[in-house]
């Protein structure tokens, strides 16, 4: 069946079919509700879509080399503490900044390229196989996942094991607010581990070193693509921070990790 | 790398970690580049890497790792760049002598001429591009290679921050005999074996991604690309059908109660 119009409803009985085109008083009344019920639906509609404000927002990390000051739940930049203890609990954990060892102390183990086939992070709860490759686009900034369930990878960088940092983005959310994959990276905690499992069969362990949300703006490109270069590295990305009135997220958040083990 | 570096470590690398928080930026390079090393088409290699240059004025610092070579047999590396060049890693259709093989030279429309040379030692001009004693021997098939101040010209330090230059690391094994052999020589030494100076892995050093990533659900005021866009257009369409079907169908009725 054809889709409804307010105007030119076609009602199905046989005496109907001229009698619709008499358009009275009452049948204009009915319509005018009809506009202004469509028009609130709508609005309503893209009022939820947008996310209002009592939308829950996804998790932000904690503290650590946090360039968001006045962000929601995502306090100043601490001072930092070189060490990154694991499981410190509800206390915030000190930023370690990736990458702040002295250059040339000799370059770590590595392994050979492999695409990753799936990504685990346990402490939230997330587990992935679905890979797509991102490429810098005409603008000069990375693609993004098609779906908030595809984990990206930037494919110009190393994969997982190799020298240097993987990066892998995802959504952490849908336009109507649904829950991505990485919804909840702003929980991950220095400390934490993220596994890595291979095509060529090898499993990865990267320890987590630092949570941290940029605003994109001041996106730390260095760190996140670079990092020391004398290790294998992951980056994990996703969107925080308050939305603009465009539904843009504000912030990156950040998980930067090393890898740790590999069997 | 070096002792002497990791004992100068010990005791200062607290000092020398926070110095590089606290003033990092005024040290910073001015700009830096990274590739993906990957098997040069039509040469046979199973391997992988990546590398690092970082650019400050006219003086560079490469990082570079790579799996999968020929192991114990020496491997020439280079930075690559030819202003007529393509700036990328050459493909089968470069294989000029239709040998299913490319060698360096059939490489040079794609990646140009050496301009920097990897050695671990010694001079680092285009001048050591075959100084085969002084390039790494890949142990276990394996390169991990770190060298600092090496001096480029202006003109090279500006195609590198460009990201128009392109690493490769030379050496393959077609007849698979563990050494470099064969009849056919190489295009740039002909006392040598092509095997020895065949590409064996190339990545083109390119410039990261600028900015921020676009990983929310903002995503969707870009277009119609992604699913969740869909899906949102779709649940508005659904409310305005609904609202109108409700209110439209009154309407139905009584236009049909007053025939």
């Amino acid at each position: 069946m054809s889709a409804p119009t307010g105007s030119t409803p076609e009602p199905t009985s046989p005496t109907g079919d001229r009698s619709t085109r008499r358009i009275s008083a009452g049948v204009a009344a009915a319509l005018a509700v009809t506009a202004v019920l469509v028009v609130i639906g709508i609005v309503a509609l893209v009022v939820g879509l947008r996310g209002s404000p009592g939308t829950p927002a996804p998790p932000q990390p904690a503290a650590g080399g946090v360039v968001t000051a006045g962000a929601p739940a995502t306090p100043g930049p601490s001072s930092s503490s070189p060490s990154a203890s694991p499981g410190q609990g509800g206390t915030p954990t000190a930023g370690r900044t990736a990458g702040a060892a002295p250059g040339t102390v000799g370059i770590g183990d590595f392994l050979e390229a492999s695409e990753p086939t799936s990504i685990e992070i346990p402490s939230i709860g997330v587990r992935s196989s679905h890979f797509v490759r991102l490429g810098i686009q005409a603008d000069g900034t990375i693609s993004v996942p098609g779906t908030a369930q595809e984990v990206g990878i930037y494919d110009a960088g190393p994969t997982p094991g190799q020298l240097g940092p993987a990066v892998l983005a995802a959504h952490v959310d849908t336009p109507s607010g649904v829950p991505g994959i990485f919804y909840e990276l702003g929980r991950v905690r220095a400390g934490d581990v993220v596994t890595v499992s291979r095509r060529d069969g090898s499993h990865l362990t990267f320890t987590v070193d630092k949570v941290a949300a940029y605003r994109k703006s001041q996106f730390p490109t260095e760190l996140v693509y670079k990092g020391d270069f004398t290790r294998a590295e992951i980056r994990l990305v996703t969107c925080g921070g308050p939305t603009d009135s465009r539904n843009e997220y504000r912030d990156n958040v950040v998980v930067f990790g090393h890898l740790s083990s590999a069997a | 790398m070096r002792t002497t570096t990791t004992r100068i470590a010990g005791a200062g690398l607290a000092a020398a970690a926070a110095m590089a928080l606290s003033v990092g930026p005024a040290f910073a390079a001015d700009a830096w580049v990274s590739a993906n090393l990957k098997p040069v088409a039509g040469n046979g290699v199973d391997g992988s890497g990546t590398a690092m240059v970082e650019v400050t004025d006219t003086t560079i610092t490469v990082t570079m790792a790579a799996n999968g070579l020929l192991p114990d047999n020496p491997h020439a590396a280079h930075i690559h760049f030819g202003a007529e060049a393509r700036h990328e890693c050459p493909v089968l259709s470069d294989d000029k002598n239709g040998d299913g093989h490319l060698n360096t030279t059939e490489g040079g429309p794609a990646y140009g001429d050496i301009v920097v040379s990897l050695t671990k030692t010694g001079d680092t001009s285009p001048k050591s591009g075959l100084a085969i004693d002084r390039f790494s021997t890949a142990p276990g098939g394996k390169i991990a290679y770190q060298r600092g101040s090496i001096k480029v010209s202006s003109d090279v330090a500006k195609a590198i921050s460009a990201g128009q230059s392109v690493v490769v690391i030379h050496g393959v094994d077609y007849n698979k005999d563990g050494k470099y052999s064969g009849a056919t020589k190489s295009d740039l030494m002909p006392s040598l074996p092509t095997e020895a100076t065949d590409p064996a892995l190339c990545g083109a050093l390119r410039v990261a991604p600028a900015g921020g990533m676009h990983t929310g659900g903002g995503q969707a005021a870009d277009g119609l690309k992604s699913g969740g866009q869909n899906e949102a257009l779709m649940l508005v369409g659904a409310g305005a059908l609904l609202a109108a079907a409700g209110t439209g169908a009154f309407a139905a009725r009584r236009a049909r109660s007053r025939a």
